[in-house]
């Protein structure tokens, strides 16, 4: 993005407050009612002559100027020093000048800077060109004082931060660096955490809507998605038995529905979607299903249930034992016309490793919610409890 | 308002210097000034879990080593640091030795997630806290690129690139003069860094969210792409901060102090001082 009008920054005038002051609309009348009345006007006129781009400053600039630095004082609204100033630096500034294309530029636009009044030939500055820093005239003890109170200010703040940050990091961290060894936990640490999980599962579920669609994707992009059962692979022994089992429903009943069922009663729907895991990985797959919708269209759950736990029995750890996984779900989130009971992986029937016979499969959630082989759905009005928030993670999970 | 200016103005106007007074500029808004500070630990916070995070799933995958068992190249570091670095030889796990060093550590998925969104979200709230510096103070004006930035940029590298050997051979070496605040390799740094920051944030929620903001992964080449720039923008940042120090070491601590005090002993832009990076 290269700026117009960038060698006129160059220009030594323009680099100058008192030509930045010309740079406004002041009436010319008014300049020289300043010339005319120097001392009794120049406190007024010199809030006139300020650059309008840049009242904040001046405001900044008394603001600042707090009862014990009396002798600090803005050098920018001086018309009278600053012209002088300007002529020495000027005559500096071109010996300096070691770029020929600046100093042609600099001589191209030196004429106004050698008339006697250049306030009198207003200059426009360009709204992206930069602009001279504030010159601000200054005891050096009044720095110094400034310079002690601000480090001492800052310091105070980077360690406040230092031990703050640190004692947020987990306890695993700080134990293997030797820090806070035997020591509590900071009370807020779990609180702060845990809200910034809460805030971001709310924004999760503020950017959530019912009736978008994720994107699907051709045959021809699929990829490899790996059997990721957290523990051991279950034996598929417990297939000829399975029945999904349904809780909390409008009729009070307790439904129990085969396979078979599933697969006559419902109609099917394939999509190819990605599945994403919270590690990081992600893979394009082709399912088939019934969608949770249908399900809850024919068996509706009771009217003031919110949440839907949805578990596998027959899970297992890494050590192959029985290791109940259970998560909540969200209606809406269950509503979405994307968010299956797969029974179908790219079209065949499911195998063990991918959750046979019914794995849940909600595109929105990221893959830890996908719960395989789910024997049991529960409506209800508490949100339930979810095996990985239990483990630090959040809980709403939207993706 | 203006009244209280015309007042403090007197002592100046109406008496000579009665005591010695110096020229400082107002380099840095406040606001630019705690942004920048609270960037650190932020910062820290998000590579610190970012890593932790990358652990559980890295982007660059090879064929597992027989020996190790390891897959990732990232922890291929670790593992050559061990073998080669003296007192590393008996380090218990190579493989996590980059991991140990680098971030959270390796296995803590759950808790570098937690981490790292209270960072981001505090990164996003900095980022709004700088740029209303920027605008308030009129800072940005300073940080636009211009059209002989390139050519400059090559000049302040070379003055770079050769001041150590110039120290060493102790002949002179004139720093190149710009009547800008920044000088060009500066502006760029300066003015790309907040571009990064914003991509930073921007393939993070395309990663984060990339059903509902299917659209921002899309921008980035999709899912996986956009987890590739995101582990990228790491490394820019990274590649920043080191010249960004050493410069300001180098320097002196008239410009560490600007970013503190926001004041400049060192007015007007033209001065040959050594501006750092």
């Amino acid at each position: 993005m290269p700026i117009e009008g960038d060698n006129a920054a160059l220009d030594p005038e323009n680099a100058q407050p008192a030509n930045a002051q010309s740079a406004t609309e002041t009436p010319a009348d008014d300049v020289l009612d300043v010339k005319e009345t120097e001392s009794l006007t120049s406190g007024s006129s010199s809030a006139q002559q300020a650059d309008p781009g840049q009242p904040d400053e001046v405001e900044a600039t008394h603001a600042e100027r707090g009862p014990d630095e009396p002798q600090l004082t803005a050098a920018a609204p001086l018309p009278s020093t600053e012209a002088n100033g300007n002529t020495d630096e000027q005559t500096e500034q071109h010996e300096a000048a070691p770029e020929p294309v600046e100093r042609e530029a600099a001589l191209l636009e030196n004429s106004p800077s050698v008339a006697v009044e250049p306030d009198l030939l207003p200059k426009r500055t360009g709204f992206f060109q930069e602009r001279p820093a504030e010159k601000v005239e200054v005891a050096p003890q009044v720095l110094r004082r400034r310079t002690r109170r601000e480090v001492l200010l800052f310091g105070a703040g980077a360690l406040a931060a230092l031990a703050a940050g640190g004692s947020l990091l987990p306890q695993a961290t700080l134990n293997r660096l030797g820090v806070m060894h035997e020591k509590k936990p900071w009370p807020g640490k779990e609180w702060l955490l845990n809200r910034a999980l809460r805030v971001d599962d709310d924004v999760a579920e503020a950017l959530f809507s019912q009736n978008r669609l994720v994107p699907t994707y051709t045959k021809s992009q699929i990829t490899p998605l790996k059997n990721n059962y957290n523990g051991a692979t279950p034996d598929p022994s417990y297939i000829p038995e399975w029945h999904l089992q349904l809780r909390g429903l409008a009729s009070g009943l307790n439904v129990s529905l085969s396979i078979r069922n599933l697969l006559t009663r419902f109609q099917m729907h394939d999509q190819i979607t990605r599945f994403v895991c919270v590690e990081g990985w992600s893979a394009i797959a082709w399912w088939s299903g019934l969608r949770f919708d249908d399900l809850l269209q024919a068996y509706p759950p009771v009217s003031q249930a919110r949440w839907i736990r949805v578990e596998s029995s027959v899970n297992l750890d890494p050590w192959g034992n029985p290791d109940p996984y259970f998560v909540s779900l969200d209606i809406p989130t269950a509503r979405q016309p994307q968010t299956l009971l797969a029974t179908h992986f790219n079209g065949q029937p499911l195998t063990v490793g991918h959750g046979a016979p019914v794995r849940l499969l909600v595109p929105v959630k990221l893959g830890l919610k996908n719960v395989k082989a789910v024997t049991r759905i529960t409506y209800q009005k508490e949100q339930p409890k979810d095996y990985w928030a239990e483990r630090g993670y959040s809980c709403y999970d939207g993706i | 308002m203006s009244q209280i200016i015309y007042v403090d103005q007197q002592p100046t106007t109406a008496s000579a210097p009665a005591c010695p007074r110096m020229q400082v500029v107002r380099k840095h808004h406040v606001l630019v000034r705690w942004s920048h500070w609270l960037n650190v630990p932020i910062l820290l916070g998000l590579i610190l879990s970012g890593l932790a995070i990358y652990w559980a799933s890295p982007i660059y995958q090879h064929k597992p080593d027989p020996q190790t068992g390891n897959f990732d190249y990232f922890a291929d570091i670790g593992i050559w640091i061990c073998a080669h670095v003296p007192g590393l030889h008996h380090y218990s796990d190579p493989p996590d030795w980059i991991y140990n060093h680098t971030s959270l550590g390796p296995g803590m998925l759950g808790a570098a997630l937690r981490l790292h969104w209270l960072c981001a979200y505090l990164f996003m709230l900095n980022g709004l806290v700088y740029v209303t510096g920027l605008v308030i103070g009129g800072g940005w004006r300073s940080l636009l690129p211009r059209r002989t930035d390139l050519r400059d940029a090559v000049k302040m590298f070379r003055f770079y690139a050769g001041l150590p050997f110039a120290w060493l051979a102790r002949r002179t070496w004139p720093h190149p003069h710009f009547r800008t605040k920044y000088n060009p390799l500066q502006r760029i740094a300066y003015f790309s860094v907040p571009i990064a920051g914003f991509l930073s944030v921007a393939t993070g929620w395309a990663i984060h969210k990339p059903m509902q903001l299917h659209w921002l992964a899309a921008i980035f080449g999709g899912f996986d792409k956009a987890r590739i720039w995101h582990f990228w923008l790491l490394w820019l940042f990274v590649l920043f901060v080191i010249p960004h120090i050493v410069l300001v070491l180098a320097d002196g601590w008239d410009t560490l102090r600007s970013m503190i005090v926001g004041w400049s002993a060192k007015s007007g832009n033209s001065e040959d001082v050594h501006h750092a990076d």
